[in-house]
């Protein structure tokens, strides 16, 4: 259905008419209309796959998984985001540090004594949700301020393909550096249960996932409980707009084929103010420092790759950190 | 798929041994399969080859294989720059990096001759390219007795005389304090002071005199779930193996790594020879030219139907000669004796392409050079000021000749293999630029890695790699292709083109703004291209 143009500008118009109704479900915790069968995770504990998973959306990434590490194939726009991931994540981290331990370097200062660079901060525990191959994780794994990185999906083959890829870099082979888990953010928890590296993190990242999954806000509320206090929770995704239906679903997947077709569906796709309206309601429930919340818009032009532009939060793509409350 | 390790040393079985340094596992398998079925492999090799396998086999997946990040074939300029740059940078510094080179390195760190001589390999290095040296802190670590700046060029044309006079006082005036046009050394002085500079750093695991036997890739490692099938294998002589996260290819144009990442260059060979000599001149310097030219020194370089022929200042009063000519002329310039090989000299930069010509001609043979050239020079009127100052001596055993070649890698990066330096392009020396490409190669690839390490990429991926590729190789085809154009603009004796040419040389040397977009992007280099 979501690859028939024709039907698509349709579902648009109608889309926007229940667009409040979104909103009204984003803030309120409750599970989106669609999907407003299905109860909270937390209190229907025995089903399988949880209320977030979208069965759809867990058969096409398992499709898409062989591709997942070609440079040049259907992952190429993620591969080029990522370097941005990280340098949102320090300028995240930098406003929080008085002494920033991410000094830049001079090319000509002399190095450490040791071979290994010293960090006088503590090493950064990272879990990343909904992994997919493992682009970022395996990026977060190799640095030097990494003490680990616990990676996270709902499909169990591109968690084959992550583990596997991981396999090609002794670095990674290490088992403490990087572990990839196949569950759901629902189900985390009673996993780690028994984990040495308990189940809070400094850093929890969620990358062009919230607008896959059925109930943002209920997947929210799950992924809060693993953020350590004082830690970050960093996502990116798309805002709803023209815009985007136009450059993500008609112009990437229909027109110029960057992203693989019926990778996006536009309703699924959230504002950055329903998101702001998200983190004030539980602020204090869920322990956000709503001073810290911090936004940036980027935009991906063929050719050149990802650029931040100030301002386009609004119009498509864009990376949202929060903080909780030391 | 396991590696075969060619048989080492002298062997009875060289038919065998003898092909197969560089070619990778298969390649080889399918040349002895061919050869045993034609008949010209003896059975005893075939048996060591299928023994070897075996132990190979077992041995991947037993022993931990030597894994480094950096991997780099080649201690050149361009290698040895590579590894100062990552060392020196402590996003990168720590990085598991090793050099693997066929010479023997402490003698070229300890490399040292008397004021008076000098090797006659000498580079001609773009303030730019001295900043970076300055940046990564060798620049300090070259003997500066040894270096000589100068601060103007006199391009002719030998044809026409058609002139255009580089300084950067006069193309420049609003520019800094510094109008060096570039910095004349030996290319030891440079490679003996990255070294030194390497040591004070440390952390570089050296395999100098070590052959590179052969190159072939990793294999799988199930006991400790490790894939290694993408990695390349340098295969050392003595048996010594490195495992390859990034495989740096900084080992000329002959480059085995290029071969190994199977990568074409391509190009043509220029019928030419480069002829270079170590030359003593009459006086130090030309007080006329002190007023904007601090040291004295000019580079010259006149171009002539048989190819360029240009003299650059060393410290004292020598020069170093490169000379491009005919393979045939290169050959008599070699087998001539002293006195006649300094008259020829003389003569390329004085006498007209005519008068050259028969000096070169077997019906010159008669009479001895020195005495057809002062004949000559009673008939021939210059200014004494636009020509280089006589020539009086040739260092003993300097004349040396190379043949010229242009080639241009297909790409300069594979999954886990970058080419840095002659292993990416081979360029006319006419511009002094070939040394200076592989300065901004490695100014790119340093910066490149860096970023990848601070970003959390896999160096050796293409993925890590492209933005190398992407920065260098337009900037290098462009100045590729200007100097090949040139080279080719001035092989003509007549017609319409040798009138344009010089109409062209003249109209730069009165067009200041042309002129000064020309000097910065001589004495720039790399960063402007």
């Amino acid at each position: 259905m979501r690859s028939s143009l024709q039907r698509r500008a349709p579902t648009l118009l109608r889309t926007i008419s229940r667009r409040s109704q979104y909103e009204a479900a984003i803030i309120s915790n409750a599970p989106r209309p669609a999907a407003a069968a299905t109860r909270p995770a937390a209190v229907a504990p025995q089903k399988r796959w949880h209320s977030s998973v979208n069965a759809d959306e867990i058969s096409h990434f398992n499709a898409l998984a062989s591709t997942w590490w070609d440079p040049h194939g259907s992952s190429r726009a993620l591969h080029l985001m990522n370097p941005l991931r990280h340098d949102f994540i320090n300028t995240c981290r930098s406003t929080s540090l008085s002494s920033s331990t991410t000094v830049t370097p001079e090319p000509n200062s002399q190095p450490t004594a040791g071979q290994q660079q010293q960090h006088q901060a503590p090493k950064l525990r990272y879990l990343d949700v909904g992994c997919g191959g493992g682009i970022f994780a395996e990026s977060a794994a190799r640095l030097p301020s990494t003490h680990s990185v616990t990676a996270i999906d709902a499909a169990p083959v591109i968690i084959q393909v992550a583990r596997q890829h991981a396999s090609k870099d002794p670095l990674l082979a290490e088992p403490t550096k990087l572990r990839y888990i196949n569950t759901t953010i629902e189900n985390l928890a009673s996993t780690l249960q028994s984990s040495p590296e308990g189940s809070k993190f400094d850093v929890v990242t969620l990358f062009e996932v919230i607008e896959h999954v059925d109930q943002p806000a209920n997947f929210l509320s799950h992924l809060s409980n693993h953020v350590k206090p004082g830690g970050w929770l960093v996502l990116s995704t798309i805002a709803r707009t023209w815009t985007s239906w136009f450059t993500t679903n008609f112009m990437a997947e229909d027109v110029l084929g960057i992203v693989p077709k019926g990778t996006h569906d536009w309703n699924k796709y959230i504002n950055d103010d329903e998101l702001r309206g998200y983190f004030s309601k539980f602020a204090d429930e869920q322990g956000w420092d709503l001073s810290s919340l911090m936004v940036q818009g980027v935009v991906y032009v063929p050719g050149l790759g990802w650029k931040e532009v100030q301002g386009s939060e609004k119009v498509g793509n864009y990376f949202l950190g929060v903080q909780k409350k030391a | 798929m396991a590696a075969w390790h060619s048989p080492l040393g002298p062997s009875p079985h060289a038919a065998c041994s003898s092909k197969s340094n560089i070619l990778p596992i298969s390649a080889v398998m399918d040349l002895l399969i061919r050869k045993r079925a034609a008949g010209y492999v003896c059975r005893s090799c075939t048996r060591q080859v299928q023994r070897e396998i075996r132990l190979r086999r077992s041995y991947s997946s037993s022993a931990r294989p030597d894994i480094y990040d950096v991997v780099c074939v080649g201690g050149g300029p361009a290698g040895l720059s590579l590894l100062t740059a990552l060392r020196a940078n402590p996003v990168t510094s720590h990085l598991r990096i090793a050099l693997v080179e066929a010479q023997d390195l402490s003698k070229i760190k300890s490399w040292k001759l008397p004021p008076d001589r000098f090797s006659n390999r000498c580079s001609s290095l773009t303030p730019a390219s001295v900043r970076y040296l300055d940046q990564i802190g060798a620049w300090h670590h070259l003997d500066q007795t040894r270096v000589q700046d100068y601060h103007e060029m006199q391009v002719w044309d030998g044809v026409t005389d058609a002139r255009i006079e580089f300084d950067t006082l006069s193309s420049s005036p609003t520019s800094g304090p510094d109008t060096t046009i570039a910095y004349m050394t030996e290319n030891l002085n440079l490679t003996s002071g990255l070294l030194k500079r390497l040591e004070e750093l440390g952390g570089v695991s050296t395999y100098d005199n070590a052959k590179v036997e052969q190159i072939t890739l990793g294999a799988e490692h199930p006991e400790s779930n490790l894939d290694l099938r993408e990695w390349p294998v340098i295969h050392l002589s003595g048996g010594k193996q490195l495992h390859a996260r990034l495989l740096v290819g900084a080992d000329g144009a002959n480059s085995p790594v290029r071969s190994f990442a199977g990568i074409q260059a391509r190009g043509w060979d220029y019928n030419r020879h480069g002829v270079v000599a170590t030359l003593a001149l009459e006086e130090q310097d030309f007080p006329t030219h002190q007023s904007f030219s601090p040291s004295g020194k000019i580079a010259y370089q006149r171009f002539l139907p048989t190819g360029p022929v240009a003299l650059l200042p060393l410290p004292g009063n020598f020069a170093t000669l490169v000379w491009s000519t005919t393979p045939e002329n290169a050959a008599l310039l070699k087998s001539l004796p002293p006195k006649e090989f300094i008259a020829m000299v003389n003569a390329a930069f004085r006498l007209s392409p005519v008068d050259l010509s028969y000096l070169h001609s077997p019906a010159s043979s008669g009479t001895p050079k020195e005495e057809e050239y002062s004949w000559r020079m009673e008939h021939t009127h210059i200014n004494p000021l636009s020509v280089p100052q006589t020539i009086i001596g040739v260092q003993e055993n300097s004349i040396a000749s190379f043949p010229l070649k242009f080639r241009h890698a297909d790409t300069y990066i594979a999954e886990r293999v970058a080419l840095v330096g002659d292993a990416a392009h081979t360029i006319h020396p006419l511009a002094g630029q070939g040394l200076n490409q592989g300065q901004g190669d490695i100014q790119s690839l340093a910066r490149t890695i860096s970023y990848a390490v601070e970003h959390g990429m896999d160096i050796g991926t293409t993925m890590a790699l492209e933005s190398y590729l992407s920065e260098r190789y337009a900037a290098n085809h462009v100045v590729m292709g200007v100097c090949d154009k040139l080279h080719k603009l001035y092989s003509f004796e007549s017609g319409p083109l040798v009138g344009l040419r010089s109409l062209g040389l003249r109209a730069v040397n009165g067009w200041e703004g042309v002129k000064s977009f020309l000097m910065r992007q001589a004495s720039g280099g790399g960063s402007m291209l």
